[in-house]
This record gives structure tokens, sequence and C-alpha cells, in this order.
């Protein structure tokens, strides 16, 4: 409690003076002639302890009197239980992660969260400023009849969102609205994975925390899928890590069945073939369990063409690489696609840097002209393990150092150290070792030739663009020439290219296109950890969300919204009670009157 | 209370402030008589002729001067007329004149004893003009004066006389003036005592049964400040001292107020649960009540006399 004036404070001494008349009432007054003494000393002999009574509750009434009027001056705020409450700015931040789809005694935990959440709505008032807040980010602000039917509307997103983020919001909506009380009610799943880390200081909003009980549902999902490869040439095949062992699966291409079986080392292969050319969208999907949310995993494949590799002569272990995926079907030998030193450079081509470091300035040249917007710099020496999708465990042990021309937009794919070791831009790719056992280890590595399949189906292959997995809500750039993504079910909305947006809340694939053409996609699906539905106990939840305890009920939560932890001035509570202790030292001094007023 | 704003001023119903301020006692007597008189419905006087009151059967032994001859000519029925008798009667005030009736509770009242006064004037005055003999006994801690019943004019003024010696004493000894009063009152007749019964309850009470023992009509009027009810003295902490016995206590009356009222209301009922089963009338009174209060209660009484 805090006092607005606190040297008010020093009036409470006068409590002192009841006290001190009443220790030295004894000692004063006149003397009074008064023939019916007889009465006032029987009425003193037998109503003694009544008059000590009263007098002592008197006494206790003045000091009190005294005291509220010195508090009331000192103008404290505090919290205040009871009818009604100041006007407070609440945003209730609703954990709406997939986890929340889970069912729990009946129903699922959002629906739970969204009653917990009307609760509190009942209890505010007109005065209050209210926002809804959900894991996506979205704030939705207004009365609560309309944060009702909000609710209403609300259902569980295909991802884990971004509770922290979700807290900042929810502070930023309460400060904008200005007023003396404000504070946030999380209501959430207590899902241990999610809170795992502590969340975020509430700082000055105090936060209110409930937490949906009840134990959570065993849970059967999908961890993971991975394509092998990532483009389909036209055959591919699926791997799939499952939650739980002893499941049936089915996988779903462009809206058909191309496989099904029952998994009992929570593993799912599927291999596909036969499908038509271009892109498309897939699923790998179990039985329902108690929590459908990663019951099934979305995947977007592009089907086309083997590429044709034409491979530099002058390297052997290049020369072996373009053999061994041309034998296994996944490139076509003699295509237009060269895979060789950056003195030959041209487009498309995965171009290495020469061996010797008198050819870099021919090698460099090489590059310009084939609108290769990078150069080479000075040799490095080795050796440094290599970083990046496929390469991890490798090392260089000479490379040159990468340097960007004006206008160059590259995706660094591979480091060495701090330095960038792959770069790939638009139909190229360009590595700073040479070819050689001498330059790097990784062409003798069995992840080399993986590695130039993943290059040049990714970078440079028939496939256009590339599919990328992202979260819901995710913050997604929009790759350079497309413009627009296409929805499920078939709406295609623009998007400024290059532009971030965020990824849809909804598990599914979404087509990223350039005119009427499909040029690559993002995937979305819920984040591994959200299949993991173990709570954290209360106490940590708490201390994970900077909230002073969770409240046990819905009920509580409201109350505590708006009661328990809101501060108002409480000088007029003061003075009223004040004025109630005044009226009732009135009556205690003068009982009897209307008795004797009665006679 | 005062009179009403119109028609005719009753002097028994103005307030006694106002009315001991017009003059004399005898003069403020006769008009509150006067205005007890005009107030009646019907005058109680009787009993100054032979009048007749009914007639009975003949009994074997009776008076046959007392026989109604007409009745018993006319339908000879032998029939006994019966009179009221007629019967002064002999009343005896006895008033409280100790130290305790000297006392108001503010200057602008009468005090008791000036009160007492007034309504023991009016009284005498109102048995007078019925020609009943009246009598006074002014007591504190002795008798300070006694005069005995008669119904002359002149007692009138011997009673206003005696009304004004001093008094004052230190004490009540209401036993021995209500015993000599009783001497006093050799026939049946009517004792009223009047007092603030700061007095021996146990003392009253021995003699109101030897005075109705002896067949006397007793009434007691209380004679009470309100202050003394109330205790609504305007004062906070005080010493309050005895103004007879000298004993003293401090309190705060507005603390004390409800308990002391809640005694002073036994110490009535005591007193009127004592005297009813003594046979004797208690009537309370306010020293701020108008005159014609008490005198009316007194008059309707001796209505009731036998």
């Amino acid at each position: 409690m805090n006092f607005l004036t606190p040297w008010a404070l020093l009036l409470s001494v006068a409590a002192a003076v009841p006290l001190l008349l009443h220790l030295l009432r004894r000692r004063t007054g006149d003397r009074v002639e008064f023939p019916a003494l007889r009465y006032l000393l029987r009425a003193e002999r037998e109503h003694a302890r009544e008059v000590r009574l009263r007098n002592l509750l008197l006494l206790l009434v003045r000091i009190a009197m005294v005291l509220a009027v010195a508090g009331a001056l000192a103008r404290p705020v505090g919290p205040f239980p009871g009818v009604g409450h100041p006007p407070t700015a609440l945003a209730i931040v609703l954990d709406n992660s997939a986890s929340s789809a889970a069912v729990v005694g009946g129903s699922t935990i959002l629906e739970a969260e969204k009653r917990a959440a009307r609760d509190v709505l009942a209890a505010a008032s007109d005065a209050d400023r209210l926002s809804l807040v959900t894991m996506d980010g979205e704030v939705r602000s207004g009365s609560p009849d309309a944060l009702r039917t909000a609710l209403d509307a609300l259902r569980p997103m295909d991802g884990a969102g971004d509770l922290a983020a979700a807290l900042r919001r929810a502070e930023a909506a309460v400060a904008a609205a200005a007023l003396p009380e404000s504070r946030v009610v999380v209501l959430s799943d207590g899902q241990r994975s999610a809170l795992a880390a502590t969340v975020a200081d509430s700082g000055s909003v105090p936060r209110s925390l409930y937490v949906v009980p009840g134990a959570r549902p065993a849970n059967r999902g999908i961890a993971s899928v991975r394509l092998e490869p990532p483009y389909w040439n036209p055959r591919g095949a699926l791997r799939a890590q499952l939650i739980g062992d002893s499941v049936a699966w089915r996988v779903e291409v462009a809206g058909r069945s191309v496989a099904r079986g029952r998994s009992t080392d929570g593993v799912v292969l599927a291999r596909v073939q036969d499908l038509p050319r271009g892109w498309h969208a897939g699923s790998v999907e179990l039985d329902a369990d108690d929590y459908r949310g990663d019951d099934r995993r979305y995947f977007a494949v592009h089907v086309g063409d083997a590429p044709g590799l034409t491979a530099d002569a002058a390297s052997p272990f290049l020369r072996e690489a373009v053999a061994t995926l041309v034998t296994s079907s996944r490139a076509r030998a003699g295509g237009q696609v060269f895979i060789g030193s950056a003195l030959r450079a041209r487009r498309p081509a995965v171009l290495f840097a020469p061996a010797d470091p008198l050819e870099i300035t021919a090698a460099n040249r090489a590059l310009a002209r084939a609108g290769v917007p990078w150069q080479f710099g000075l040799k490095r020496q080795g050796p440094a393990p290599l970083r990046g999708a496929s390469v991890d465990g490798a090392t260089a042990t000479q490379w040159f150092s990468l340097t960007p021309l004006d206008g160059a937009r590259a995706d660094t794919i591979a480091r060495v150290g701090s330095d960038a070791w792959a770069v790939a831009g638009e139909d190229y790719v360009l590595v700073a070792s040479a070819a050689d056992a001498g330059a790097t280890d990784l062409t003798v590595r069995a992840a080399f030739v993986p590695w130039i399949d993943l290059l040049v189906s990714e970078r440079l292959g028939a496939a256009e663009g590339r599919a990328l997995e992202v979260a819901a809500a995710a913050r997604v750039t929009v790759p350079t020439g497309v413009d627009a993504l296409e929805f499920p079910d078939g709406e295609s909305r623009p998007v400024a290219a290059t532009a971030q947006i965020a990824a849809p809340s909804v598990a599914g694939v979404y087509f990223w296109r350039r005119g009427a053409a499909r040029v690559g996609a993002i995937v979305v699906n819920a984040e591994a950890r959200e299949s993991e539905l173990a709570m954290m106990p209360a106490d940590s939840v708490a201390a994970a969300l900077d909230a002073p305890r969770g409240e046990s009920t819905p009920e509580s939560l409201a109350r505590a919204a708006f009661a328990a932890g809101g501060r108002r001035a409480l000088d007029t509570p003061l003075l009223l009670l004040a004025l109630v202790l005044v009226v009732a030292e009135s009556w205690l001094a003068r009982r009897g009157h209307a008795a004797r007023s009665a006679d | 209370m005062s009179a009403p704003a119109t028609g005719p001023l009753r002097p028994d119903l103005m307030d006694p402030r106002t009315l001991a301020a017009l003059g004399r006692l005898e003069v403020i007597s006769r008009w509150l008589v006067d205005g007890v008189l005009n107030g009646l419905h019907r005058s109680p006087k009787k009993g100054f002729s032979v009048e007749f009151a009914e007639h009975r059967a003949y009994q074997p032994g009776d008076d046959l001067r007392l026989m109604d001859w007409k009745v018993a000519a006319r339908a000879d029925k032998w029939l006994i007329k019966q009179y009221e008798e007629e019967t002064n009667l002999r009343a005896t005030i006895v008033l409280d004149v100790s130290k305790s009736m000297d006392w108001a509770s503010a200057p602008t009242l009468l005090t008791k004893r000036q009160y007492a006064e007034q309504v023991v004037a009016a009284l005498s005055l109102l048995l007078l003009r019925q020609r009943d003999a009246v009598g006074l006994i002014r007591f504190d801690d002795q008798i300070r004066s006694a005069i005995k019943p008669a119904s002359r004019q002149l007692q009138f003024t011997r009673l206003v006389a005696a009304l004004g010696e001093s008094g004052g004493g230190p004490a009540s000894d209401a036993g021995s003036a209500l015993r000599q009063a009783a001497q006093a009152v050799k026939r049946r007749g009517m004792v009223v005592l009047v007092s603030d019964l700061l007095l021996d309850p146990q003392d009253v009470d021995d003699a109101v049964r030897v005075l109705r023992a002896q067949g006397h009509d007793v009434a007691v009027l209380h004679i009470l400040d309100p202050a003394e009810r109330s205790f609504e003295l305007g004062v906070g902490e005080s010493l309050f001292v005895d103004t007879e016995g000298g004993e003293s206590l401090a309190a705060t009356p507005a603390e004390v107020r409800e308990a002391y009222v809640e005694t002073v209301a036994e110490a009535m009922a005591e007193w009127r649960a004592r005297l009813s089963a003594s046979g004797a009338v208690y009537e309370p009174i306010l020293t701020t009540e108008p005159f014609g209060v008490p005198l009316r209660r007194a008059f309707a009484r001796r209505q009731r006399l036998p």
C-alpha cells in the first residue's frame, strides 16, 4: 500500500487524545450538585460492566475515527476487495497453441481457457479497457461482448506461437490504455516444453495466471517428415518420425492416397513414384487420438525430370559424383547444369575455387563474364570445420575469401569459421575451396554426392523454388519474383516480393506463385515440442510467467483479475468508515435517549 | 408546555415558569383552581345536603324513620330510603421541604420545592372551595410546620403563609411526618405526600400502610426535575455531589445516561409497585408539566373517595 500524502499519517498521533482523555477523565470535571445521586450510584453499581464496556467501545471507536481520518488524509492506494473495481486495462493472453487442442476432461484445453476468459470478462465493467491476445500475436480489443464474440470464433492454431511476444503485446495494449490500473491475465495449458525457459519479466504490469487443470492425454503423433531427396525426379521417398509405435499411417499427395501401412518402430518409410510433374501438397496422417494437432503433418514436393549435369572433366571427384547421380537416376548426363571449376564459369553451375592461388585472377574474370556477382579474395589456410546443411563434419584445409560485388544477393549455405564457404545465388552456387581432397575433405566423404544432389535439386535443378517448412505465424521473407501466395483452398493472395509476412497460423501447404506458376512453397506444421503435452508443476509455471501464483479456479482468476490485484485510492472508503464511526460514536454516547423520551 | 395559541388561556395548562412569574402564590393558586374547575365536565361536589341515593327492602330492625311511607301507601311495598352520607373530606398534605427539593437543573426552571408549593397551594384551594378541610405538614429531617385540617376560609391564608416558611434540612424524615399526619386526620380522610421521594422507601411504606390501615386515602406525588429523569445536564465529566448526604461520584452523563435512565425507571416502578401494594396512589410529576395535571389527578381521586 502506498500513500500519496504520507505526512498526513502524523495526524494519527491525535488518536492518543481520546486515550488520554479516557485515562485522565476521572481527574477532571466540575462539581455538580445532584440530589438524585442515589440513582446515579445505583446505575453505576448495577450497570458498571455495561458502562465500562461502552466506555471502552467509545474509546476504541474514537481512536479508530481519528485513525480513519488520518489515513484518509494520507490518501492510501492499495488493494481493495469488494464491490466494484477501478478502471482497469486488462489483457487476456490466451494460449491457443496447437497443444490447446488436447482433450482434457471431455473438452479441449482451449475450451476450458475460453470459459475462464468469459468469467474474467463477466467481471469487467464498461470503464475497463479489454484486450485479447492470442499466440499468433493478434490483439483484439473492445467491449466484453466483442471479446466474447472473438472467443467464440477462436480456434487452436497449428503451432506453438510465441508466448513471449504475446505477453509483450499484451503489456503494450494495457500501456496504451493509459489507465491507472493494469493487469495481464495469462490462460495457459502449462505445457512443459513451451515453458521450459522463463518467458518474460512482467515488468510493471502484474500478471494473473490460470493453468487448465487435468491430466493430459497420452499422445501419438508425427514428429517430422523428410523427403528423400527433397525433390522427386520423379521418384522419391518419404520418411516420417512418429511419436508412439504401432500406429496406422497414410500418405496423401495431391489429394490422393499414395501409401499406407502400420509402423511398429516409430518410423514411416513410403516410396512414391508415377506422380505428375509439378508442385504438390502432401501429408502424412495417423489415426485420431485425444490430441489431433500432430496427427497430420504436411509437406510439399516438387516432382520433375532429373536435371542434366555436365561434370568438369578436370576434376575426378566431380566426374565421379555426376556419374553416381546419373546411375541412380538422380540426374541425366550431359545437361546444362555445369559442375566444375570457376575458371570455366557459366550458369547454371556449381563452381569451385581453383586449387592454385595464381589462377584466382583468371577465375574472377570468368565469374564476372558469367555474371556471378562474387569474387575470390585472399587465400585462407585450415583445417577448419565446415558448417551447413549436409557438410557438417567435413573440414576445409584451403579456401579463398568470398567477396560480394555490388548488388550481390545470395544465401550463405555453408561456412568455414566466420567466412562464407558456399553461397547460392540465382542459378549458381559458388564454393570457396577447390573440388579436391587437398582443399577440403568433403570431396572424399560420403556426404559429397548427396550434397551435390541437394545443390542441384534445390538451387539449380529443374525444380523451381524451394519448399520451406515454417512454424505457424512465423515471419517469412517472400522470395524474389513471387507475387502471390496460394492457400490450400485455392485462393491466391497477393504478396510483395522480398517483403516479410507472417506465415498462416493454420497447418497446411501454401504455394508461392509467380503468375499462374507455382514457384515454391511454405509448409506450416506445428513444432515438434507441441506434441509433448506433459505439464510443468504449477509453481514452476508461475515462476516461468512471473506471476505471483496460479489461480485454482476461473472464479478466483476473475476476482484476482480486477479485485485482489487491483489498486485504488482508499481515501473515500476510509472517510466513509470515519463517518460510520462518527455515527457509531454518537449512537453509543447517546444510547438511551430514545428510551427516555418514550417514557 | 405553553398555552395554545388561540382561545382563552387556561392557567392550569400554562407553563409553570410562566405562571409563576405572574404573581404571588395565592393568586396563582386561584387562577389554577379556576382553570381546573372550568376544565371539568361535571362538578364532583356533593354531600352538602341530604341526598336520596336508593331504596332497599325493609329488614326487621331498620329505623322506621327511614321508611318511604309514600311508596308503602302507593305500592304497598316497604322500602327503606338510603342517603349519601354528607362527608366533608379531611385532607392533609405532607410536603417535603428538604434540601434536595431546593434544586433545579437549570436556572430557568422552578425548583422542585417551588413547583410543589404551587401544587400544594392550588390543591388546598381546590379542596377548600369544596368545603373540605385541608391541613399541611412540612418536613425535612424534622417537622417544620404543621397546620391541622380546617375548612375555614382563613385556612388558605395560613397555608400560604406556612408554605413561605423556611426548610431545607439536610435530610428527609417522611415517616414521622406521615405518622403525624395520621394523628392529625382523626376521621377517614386523605393524605397527600408531595416529595421528590429521595427518602427511605421502607420508612414511607410503613407509614403509608399505617395510614391505609386507618382507612385514609393516600396519594404520593413524586416531584421530579426533568434532569433527574433524563440526566440531561449539559455537562461533561463531572463530580456529582448529593445535596443531602454529601456522597459524590465522578461520571460523564453521556456515558451513564442510559443506565441512569433505566435505574430511575426501575426506581419509579418500584415506588409504584410498593405504594400500589399498600393501596396508595403514585403519580410522578415533572416540574415542567403544567400544574393542572396533578390537580386534575387529585381531584379525580377526590371523586373516588367513599
